[in-house]
């Protein structure tokens, strides 16, 4: 890291401050607090002034992704590299007895066979023999025996064992010839079920854990009994799952003393630790490549149980191994969005203010936590009590997926505030405008509103419309912190034949890093954006933060900007000479010339002027040009068949406040793509169990249904630009947030049904009109 | 839980068949078997087993066929079970991995080829019943250097973001602009209907595929 | 998917051979099969839900891809027929609206192109217990329905038992309506077999299977004969997800009007409700001389859903079942688009 020659003036020292940065580890943030330069540092100046940035740029990558060119992992084929696969449990609870690999290992083709963890004894496997040495084993048949240390699995699909072939059928072969002993034992997969007495325990410790309790129950119940109108309503969300294309894994490129590993991951820098530890190497001698990667949304940090058995695998066989999940495995084992099932009840006075608010929040995160923005979400309540508990079943856990907690609180909330605007017979945008504090919304309420043409909606829910097919409007709104931290180490290198590069170890998720990567430092050098070319997504780089929590930007954005002011300045300074002696602050780069002392340089020109090295400047993160903490709203129409139970989707307008956009498009498709997401969980997604069986029914994208394009409704994506903040905020998490919930609300606007409990289907939507009686 | 599916769920255990078990035939039982595959199809059995022994033309264990990729022929060793997608992927020296395993279950689209101009499935074709068809992949049909109309459509219009059901999508579509080269939006996303696409594309897609087909649709 | 022996007869009697002498499995499941489109197939292979040991293709046979004939002679439809071709095909649009429609319905282009005709009748269930290799259900050979008791939303409310699940053909219903037959090659004999005795019910065939078939029988064409009521014909489908779906529900209608605008003859099939296509005599007779309003409609709907008996999780099918019955009725008579 060399620094870089800093402006004339003579640099005092600088005073520090100290700030709080979100870290996101797995995908979830927490806030930590971290010392700065306590000085002005670099502006992005005022948003509507950049040449490039709050363009619409053409994202960069497009033309090998639209052509099958783009190296995906899964894409990834080396020398001798063999296929591997994972053998998953049928059974959501059970020991097992024995795991016998022998008929496995006799198939021509197989080369490696591994347990799920290091306590798996698999016979037949390379590493059997040693593992026999050191540990008492399960007799084959011999309940009797003590047993050491039992494995027990706890949900169905839980990995056993994975072996690597010479072929992927061959692979499949395998995993279907391993012999496997379980002792059933009684399971849980339903929260409903698992706050029973008596039921399955998951943990010895109980199958509910307390997280929070926050407020005071008795003035939240004395507030209740004063207000005017008291509504007491139960909400569910499903398990949801990432459904990333692109599966989980990794191409392990292992030769003995080093390796590389390829991963579908959304932290570059997550894997070679990870690796490391596997491979028994140094961390040094492992490089993650992460050229472009088939989505993650939360869900791929680290390397994973299949990032572990393809580096054991490719240990034993000494040999590249390719493992990436099957779509059935991914949905198995590869994370989810956890359910909820929130019980509120609140009392609202008659000015219109909700007085009381009592929540008690349950989080379905399987195995594990769960999460869930606590309630009230967004809107102010005088008195609040909430608890939020997690409800332990016989599933794998949940990971961090889009806006982590968020969709389940704000669609319970918006649908409470929705229910009750109906109650008072208040306008429901009104409504929310009374109860929140926050005037930033107002402004965005008031713009969504025009947008989606509010004043055309129902007064009367169920009212809207002739005939079976019934109109209806509804809104929600959303919130995310995000924000930046120091991670990034960025390069910008320029040659002296004028080609400009910049590199860090960032990922591109399909956010479009690559694009933006670009246009700042072309806009820094007054260039275009395709004179200059990014390189990403490789360990040996600059290193770069995960991208998780949407701080991939305002993380990275900014150290771009550094190393770009300063690759400018470095370069002025070297320029100086030939433009009359103009100080470098004074050097001006534009429409590819260097300008300063009344003397103007083509690019061309300028870089060949460079020292044969070119010029290499560095970059780090800067507060001044990172921002957090964004609104947004979502206004949704839909068309109810009343006769059906079917919803169209009619027009879904988001508008979205990000401080300075870096690309339009790009922010536009990401905020698409939110509301799109969104609209699964209001209409179709869910994960289905089997309660008897401990099963997932739907593990496959014929049953799990992603909507499609006949489900699109007109998308208008608004970015907010009366947000003038001169920073860099992610999009990535907001977006999804506020559809969910303003959809139900206009489901409900449409035909006079609530779904409390989504997805949305039409069994929910007929059965509730016919409770109705609105049907023929 | 002493129920009767107890014993279904004992079935469960080691994943239901047994793959030790499996039979390569050996040509067993085909006495009398026509030829067709052989005699036009570029088919080699590769191992005795698969052999005509007894006048079968049965083909088991692994065989040597010529697939016509993007107006090539390329030579793979597969088995009869190696889908299409797996032999484009896994099978030819180098590779085809424009079209991407998804769901291997023909329910996402992003394995879609176009045979004989058609828009297929690629993970519901078998790799030998592809034999003696023009296979067409998303390489076929421009290069990042040379895109066809589709494919600059789709960089202009920002139709992608992570890019994996990318190649899916362009292949539907330029077939579909063959078949009708002045859709309405409808008809396009009827046309799309078989493509899914998770981080949320599809209006920008719509929009690529109209502006396509103003442009006079695929060269490919 | 299990390894398997790939055997591509030319004529279908040797076709019939190789289905009849490949070694039986230990399973009903373990046996030959023949593959033509293998878009339901394949997925069914690699699910391990079916795992034969030779698969004989079809598509090395001449002749069995044809459609023939017309509004008046009827139609003579190959089984290798795609359902793309079908869809698209002129006569059919013209003179079977209803078929085309149904055609058109199915699963998405990508599949169209390759699925057959054939393939379409025969393809199995879509019950999720069914689909699950895990679950060894009673039509894989198991001792329990799951679905009975378990997450039946997507299962029958007509004709269940012990077998819940619903015939996932969008053809069937309408090809039944139109009064088709099929014909069928086996090993010992060709016969001819009207479509709707051709599927059999859980409780009256053999469970593992879901038609009348033998394993060593091939379908080689279907025939719809000319009638008054083609040319009125319709296919409703409803989705929960429109793009690519199942139906939860469809109704395939067909009317022949007489000539003081009374309805001469209607038939009624329901598709997605039970395990086979799903007759509705009562509300067919209902029908015959009644002028459509909406007091009859309503009727025709009420009785096309009499007896039916939903699950703990299905009861939705039957309002909107009886709306798609309505709306099929005004659409086959000319009454609505």
């Amino acid at each position: 890291m060399q620094q870089q020659p800093q402006p004339q003036q003579p640099a005092p020292a600088k005073k520090k401050r100290k700030i709080r940065v979100p870290k996101v580890v797995n995908g979830v943030e927490t806030m930590v607090e971290i010392e700065v330069d306590d000085e002005g540092g670099p502006q992005w100046g005022a948003n509507d002034k950049h040449t490039l940035l709050n363009h619409r740029l053409t994202r960069v990558d497009g033309p090998l992704k639209v052509s099958g060119a783009a190296a995906y992992t899964y894409d990834r084929r080396v020398q001798g590299m063999l296929h591997g696969r994972v053998l998953r449990s049928p059974h959501a609870h059970a020991r097992v007895l024995r795991i016998d690999a022998s008929a496995a290992r006799a198939i021509p083709g197989v080369k490696a066979i591994v347990g799920a963890t290091n306590e798996d004894v698999v016979e037949g496997s390379n590493r059997a023999a040693d593992e026999a040495e050191k540990r008492d084993r399960v007799e084959m048949g011999d309940a009797q025996t003590p047993k050491k240390k039992e494995r027990e699995v706890r949900f169905a699909g839980e990995p056993i064992a994975a072996v690597a072939a010479t072929t992927p059928e061959i692979a499949e072969d395998a995993i279907r010839a391993i012999k496997v002993t379980y002792e059933r034992l009684p399971h849980v997969v339903r929260a409903e079920d698992a706050v029973k007495e008596g039921a399955p325990l998951v943990y010895p410790e109980g199958n509910l854990e307390e997280k929070e309790k926050r407020g005071d129950a008795q003035k939240v119940l004395a507030a209740l009994e004063k207000s005017d109108i008291v509504l007491e309503a139960e909400y569910r969300t499903p398990i949801l799952h990432h459904s990333c294309l692109e599966t989980h894994g990794h191409v392990v490129d292992y030769r003995g003393t080093e390796a590389t590993v390829y991963a579908s991951t959304q932290g570059t820098f997550t894997i070679p630790g990870d690796a490391a530890k596997e491979l028994g190497l140094k961390e040094s001698a492992v490089t993650a490549i992460v050229e472009h990667m088939g989505g993650g949304f939360g869900s791929k940090f680290g390397i994973g149980i299949e990032g572990m058995m393809a580096c054991q695998l490719a240990k034993q066989a000494g040999a590249p191994v390719k493992l990436m999940l099957t779509r059935r495995d991914e949905f198995a084992l590869a994370g989810n969005r956890s359910g909820s099932w929130q019980k509120l009840k609140a009392g609202v006075g008659r000015d219109g203010r909700v007085l009381a608010l009592y929540a008690t929040q349950y989080q379905l995160g399987g195995l594990g936590d769960g999460s869930q923005a606590g309630q009230p979400y967004i809107y102010s309540v005088e008195q609040v009590y909430r608890e939020r508990i997690s409800i332990h079943t016989h599933e794998d856990s949940s990971r961090a997926m889009r806006a982590p907690g968020h969709p389940q609180a704000g669609f319970a909330m918006d649908s409470l505030m929705d229910e009750l605007a109906y109650k008072m017979g208040i306008d429901p945008v009104e409504f929310r405008k009374k109860n929140l504090k926050d005037t930033v919304y107002h402004r965005q309420l008031d713009r969504g509103a025009r947008e989606i043409g509010w004043e055309r909606r129902n007064k009367t829910p169920g009212a809207g419309g002739l005939g079976p097919l019934r109109r209806g409007m509804g809104c929600a709104i959303g919130t995310w912190g995000g924000g930046g931290g120091p991670q990034c180490q960025v390069d910008v290198t320029v040659a002296r034949d004028g080609t400009v590069v910049v590199a860090v170890g960032t990922q591109d998720l399909g956010t479009g890093t690559r694009t933006y990567t670009r246009a700042i430092v072309a806009e820094e050098l007054g260039l275009q954006i395709n004179q200059v070319t990014e390189r990403i997504g490789s360990s040996k780089l600059g290193a770069a933060n995960s991208s998780g929590g949407s701080t991939t930007s305002a993380s990275l954005a900014p150290a771009v900007k550094d190393a770009a002011v300063n690759a400018r300045l470095s370069m002025a300074g070297k320029l100086s000479g030939l433009l009359g002696g103009a100080k470098p602050e004074e050097i001006r780069f534009a429409q590819g010339r260097v300008l300063g002392g009344g003397k103007s340089l083509a690019w061309k020109q300028a870089c060949a002027s460079l020292p044969s090295a070119g010029i290499t400047a560095h970059g780090e993160w800067k507060a001044s040009l990172a921002g957090r903490g964004v609104h947004g709203v979502c206004f949704a129409e839909v068309e109810v068949d009343t006769e059906t139970g079917h919803v169209r989707p009619i027009k879904m307008v988001h508008v979205q406040d990000i401080g300075l956009p870096l690309n339009r498009t790009g922010v536009e498709s990401q905020i698409n793509g939110g509301m799109i997401q969104s609209l699964g969980m209001a209409l179709w997604e869910g994960r289905v169990m089997d309660a008897r069986l401990g099963l997932q029914l739907n593990p496959g994208f014929g049953d799990y249904k992603l909507p499609g394009s006949l489900e699109m409704p007109e998308l208008v994506p608004i970015i907010d630009d009366e947000d003038k903040r001169e920073a860099v905020i992610g999009v990535g998490e907001p977006a999804i947030i506020p559809a969910v919930g303003a959809l139900v609300n206009a489901i409900f606007n449409a035909c006079g049904v609530r779904v409390r409990e989504l997805p949305a289907t039409p069994d929910k939507i007929l059965m509730g009109l016919l409770k109705e009686r609105r049907t023929v | 839980m002493a129920d009767e599916h107890e014993k279904d769920a004992e079935r469960r255990d080691g994943g239901g068949h047994n793959p030790s078990r499996r039979r390569f035939l050996k040509g067993v039982g085909v006495a009398g078997a026509g030829a067709a595959l052989a005699d036009h199809l570029l088919l080699k059995p590769e191992t005795k087993a698969a052999q005509k022994e007894q006048g079968g033309r049965a083909l088991s264990g692994t065989v040597n066929i010529a697939l016509n990729v993007n107006g090539q022929k390329r030579n793979a060793t597969v088995e009869p079970r190696t889908t299409l997608l797996n032999a484009l992927r896994d099978h030819l020296e180098p590779a085809v991995t424009g079209p991407k395993l998804v769901c291997d279950a023909g329910t996402c689209g992003a394995c879609t080829v176009l045979m004989e101009g058609k828009a297929v499935y690629s993970c519901l074709v078998l790799a030998v019943d592809a034999v003696g068809k023009h296979v067409t992949t998303v390489e076929g049909l421009g290069s990042p250097q040379d895109l066809s109309a589709v494919q600059a459509a789709f960089v202009e219009h920002d139709a992608l973001m992570c890019g994996f059901c990318t190649p899916g999508f362009v292949t539907t579509i330029s077939a579909y602009l063959k078949k009708n080269p002045n859709p309405t939006l409808e008809e396009v996303r009827e046309a799309c209907k078989g493509n899914f696409c998770r981080c949320g594309t599809y209006p920008r897609v719509f929009e690529a595929a109209l502006a396509a087909a103003r442009k006079g649709g695929s060269k490919a | 998917m299990k390894a398997f022996e790939w055997v591509s007869p030319k004529s279908l009697s040797e076709a019939v051979q190789m289905l009849k002498s490949a070694p039986a499995g230990e399973d009903a499941d373990d046996a030959a099969r023949a593959i033509a489109g293998g878009q339901d197939l394949l997925t069914t292979m690699k699910d391990y839900i079916t795992r034969p040991t030779r698969v004989v293709n079809l598509k090395s046979i001449r002749g069995l891809d044809r459609i023939e004939g017309d509004g008046r002679k009827g139609l003579t439809i190959g089984a290798l027929v795609t359902l793309a071709e079908l869809e698209e095909h002129t006569e059919v649009r013209r003179s079977f609206p209803g078929l085309a429609e149904a055609a058109h319905s199915i699963a998405t282009q990508q599949i169209r192109n390759l699925g057959t005709v054939g393939g379409n009748l025969c393809q199995r269930p879509r019950c999720w217990y069914y689909r699950l290799e895990e679950v060894v259900c009673l039509k894989k050979g198991g001792s329990e329905c799951y679905a009975a008791t378990g997450e039946n939303k997507y299962n029958a409310i007509f004709g269940g038992g012990p077998s819940y699940i619903v015939h996932p053909s969008d053809l069937a219903p309408m090809l039944v309506a139109l009064g088709a037959s099929v014909s069928v090659t086996g090993s010992t004999a060709t016969r001819t077999i009207p479509l709707d005795k051709f599927f059999t019910l859980p409780s009256e065939g053999n469970i593992r299977r879901e038609n009348v078939l033998q394993n060593d029988e091939l379908i080689t064409q279907i025939r719809v004969p000319a009638s008054g009521f083609a040319v009125h014909s319709t296919y409703l489908k409803f989705k929960e997800r429109e793009s690519l779906d199942f139906a939860l529900s469809s109704v395939a209608a067909a009317i022949e009007m007489g000539p003081d605008k009374t309805i001469k003859q209607a038939r009624i099939v329901l598709g997605g409700v039970a395990p086979i296509p799903w007759r509705v005599p009562k509300a067919e007779g209902f029908l015959t001389g009644k002028s459509l309003n909406q007091e009859v409609l309503s009727e025709a709907g009420r009785l096309a859903l009499e007896g039916a008996s939903p699950l703990e999780k299905n009861a939705y099918k039957v309002p909107l079942t009886q709306a798609l019955v309505r709306r099929a009725l005004m659409k086959a008579s000319g009454l609505s688009a």
